[in-house]
């Protein structure tokens, strides 16, 4: 079978998909991806010259507006209800720079 | 008659001549949870409180003689799929990601259903994330087919399915992707509708795959269904996809198919994997659609053979872009003692999501990424524009297409290991998601090998949905209603 993905293209995909794995779970996972897209090549070998692509089912969607009318919306307390950390009525999250002891 | 093998309109006959109460069949219902869910665990949360609530308005509209201007749901226990919103309820997609939530709003299909005056009982178990076809990747434990308790509900609506079955409710709701409502439908043979994509709001459900996913409702009656597909469908300024649809899917039940012309696809009958006894009960049901003077037209999907493929290209890149969302900030997971975010969303996303859900998102990140977008991405968007064009030239031909649901009957739990054997599951339905139709999986009684429900499944033109319930009414003239399963009717608690 054709090897689509390598564990080092499986770390990165996890990197950039933000899944953090063990070593053990990259080798699995690669394997199970490997599988996958192979699973999939038929797709890879329809003729689709001059096919357009259909991106919905239901074709001439416009965005909707509706008049700039003020509604009742969640209140912060409301928003804030599932918040794992909050501060002072704020999303509270760590140092998204690095370092974290400033 | 027990309760819990009642139909609606048994039920509200049972309201107006005072037989009982709307309290008294909440408290039945919430009762027969705590007796017969031991053994199938369709149930995540139970909302006694709610339910409650909700009787005593009914019992207030009976009191006061305006039960007539209540919806057609009044009086009658529901439940709902664990990825629906519904304030004050947990609302986990039976993943540890969201063990913690709770939702502070209603999905509008819910909504609709309470206004329609449904009695709510609780939440029900799926697949996590809806990614899966037997309810096993949820990660609060499996939900057990009524029929045989050794074996799945199928999935991801499995709780919404077994529910049904079981008599724990008499409607339900589930979400469908690429076979997830009609697909445990079949397995707990019960009726089981996914609208054509548009009719039904998805605002409040925690989407999958955004071009594919529609809400649709499970009850063990065609009419049922058709009830709640009347509270259910229309348009929601929340959910600009829906659409304005009025139809009565209760007006045509009763019309009959004598002279309604009904496609078989000769591709799905002779497909590899489709199990002898599901073809044999489908081919039962064509004959007698026949007897009833249907004309049984072949028609050709010659691109359906890719809706496979394409599917698992586009489910897993629209639930990458929408699993997004999980970022251990908002809501959901969050581990401690992280001092970089990127850190702790990584760890909240490993500890959170399983293994199925954690694949799904892996492929879709991959399917997306630059260069590959265009050998798997694009072209699986052409091919639906294909499969789209094969439906538009059949419906020219019938007005409703008669195909296998599953090719096979429910199985043992663990028996399908291997994530690409369980794909396979969704051979026949995949193709009506990707095209958008609406499909329904109708029971037909029991395989001649495995005893168990099979269904068949009933396709309707895009908006066109009063079709295939044309069909599935005029088959249950011959098969009946679906039963309450053994183990558990007449008020049994399956032990």
């Amino acid at each position: 079978m054709t090897q689509h993905l390598t564990e080092k293209e499986v770390r990165s995909i996890a990197e950039y998909a933000r899944i953090g794995l063990t070593d053990e779970e990259v080798s699995s996972m690669t394997v199970d991806l490997n599988n996958i897209i192979e699973s999939l090549k038929p797709i890879t070998e329809y003729n689709l010259e001059g096919v357009e692509p259909t991106f919905h089912p239901i074709g001439g969607l416009v965005n909707v507006s509706h008049e700039d009318v003020v509604k009742e919306g969640f209140s912060q307390e409301t928003a804030l209800q599932n918040a794992p950390k909050q501060q002072e009525g704020s999303f509270l999250i760590p140092s998204i720079l690095g370092g974290g002891d400033q | 008659m027990a309760l819990s093998d009642m139909s609606v309109k048994q039920i509200q006959a049972g309201l107006i001549n005072k037989e009982f109460s709307a309290a008294e069949v909440a408290k039945q219902s919430l009762a027969r949870i705590s007796a017969a869910d031991k053994s199938v665990h369709a149930f995540l949360e139970v909302t006694e409180e709610a339910a409650l609530k909700a009787a005593e308005n009914v019992d207030a509209a009976l009191a006061a003689g305006t039960f007539s201007k209540l919806g057609p749901l009044a009086g009658v226990p529901v439940a709902f799929k664990d990825n629906m919103n519904m304030t004050g309820t947990h609302t986990t997609c039976s993943s540890h990601m969201l063990e913690n939530y709770v939702s502070p709003y209603t999905a509008t299909c819910v909504d609709r259903i309470l206004q329609a005056g449904g009695i709510p009982l609780g939440k029900l178990n799926m697949d996590e994330f809806a990614f899966g076809s037997s309810t096993e990747t949820s990660a609060f434990g499996r939900t057990y087919n009524p029929w045989d308790l050794e074996r799945v509900p199928g999935g991801s609506s499995g709780g919404s399915a077994a529910a049904v079955a079981a008599g724990l409710a008499t409607v339900t709701l589930g979400s469908d992707t690429g076979g997830s409502i009609r697909q445990p439908g079949s397995f707990c043979g019960v009726v089981a509708v996914k609208p054509t994509y548009g009719v039904v709001s998805r605002y409040g459900v925690v989407a999958f795959g955004s071009s594919l996913d529609q809400v649709g409702p499970f009850a063990r009656s065609v009419e049922d269904a058709a009830l709640a597909m009347n509270a259910l469908a229309g348009h929601d300024e929340k959910d600009c996809t829906s659409q304005p649809v009025s139809a009565d899917f209760t007006a045509n039940l009763a019309e009959g198919v004598s002279g309604m012309r009904i496609g078989v696809v000769p591709s799905f009958m002779e497909a590899e994997g489709l199990d002898a006894e599901v073809r044999e009960k489908v081919e039962e049901a064509i004959e007698h659609l026949k007897k009833l003077g249907a004309e049984i037209v072949e028609v050709e999907l010659p691109n359906a053979q890719a809706a496979m493929s394409a599917y698992y290209v586009l489910g897993p890149c629209e639930a990458f872009s929408n699993l997004a969302r999980f970022d251990s900030v908002r809501y959901g997971y969050c581990p401690e003692g992280f001092k970089d975010l990127g850190s702790q969303c990584e760890a909240a996303r490993a500890g959170g999501f399983g293994l199925e859900a954690r694949r799904r998102i892996m492929l879709g990140s991959y399917l997306l990424s630059s260069g590959v977008y265009d050998k798997y991405y694009y072209p699986a968007q052409q091919v639906r524009t294909l499969i789209t064009q094969d439906y538009v030239n059949a419906y020219e031909k019938v007005g409703c297409i008669i195909a296998p649901v599953s090719p096979r009957t429910a199985f043992k739990f663990g028996e399908i290991a291997d994530p690409t054997s369980m794909y396979l599951s969704d051979m026949f339905t995949i193709s009506i998601n990707i095209a958008g139709n609406g499909g329904m999986s109708f029971p037909v009684g029991l395989g001649a090998q495995s005893g168990l429900p099979v269904g068949v499944q009933l396709i309707s033109p895009a908006f066109k949905d009063e079709n295939m319930f044309k069909v599935a009414a005029a088959l249950e003239t011959v098969y009946g209603a679906a039963p309450v399963a053994p183990a558990f009717s007449d008020g049994k608690a399956g032990e």
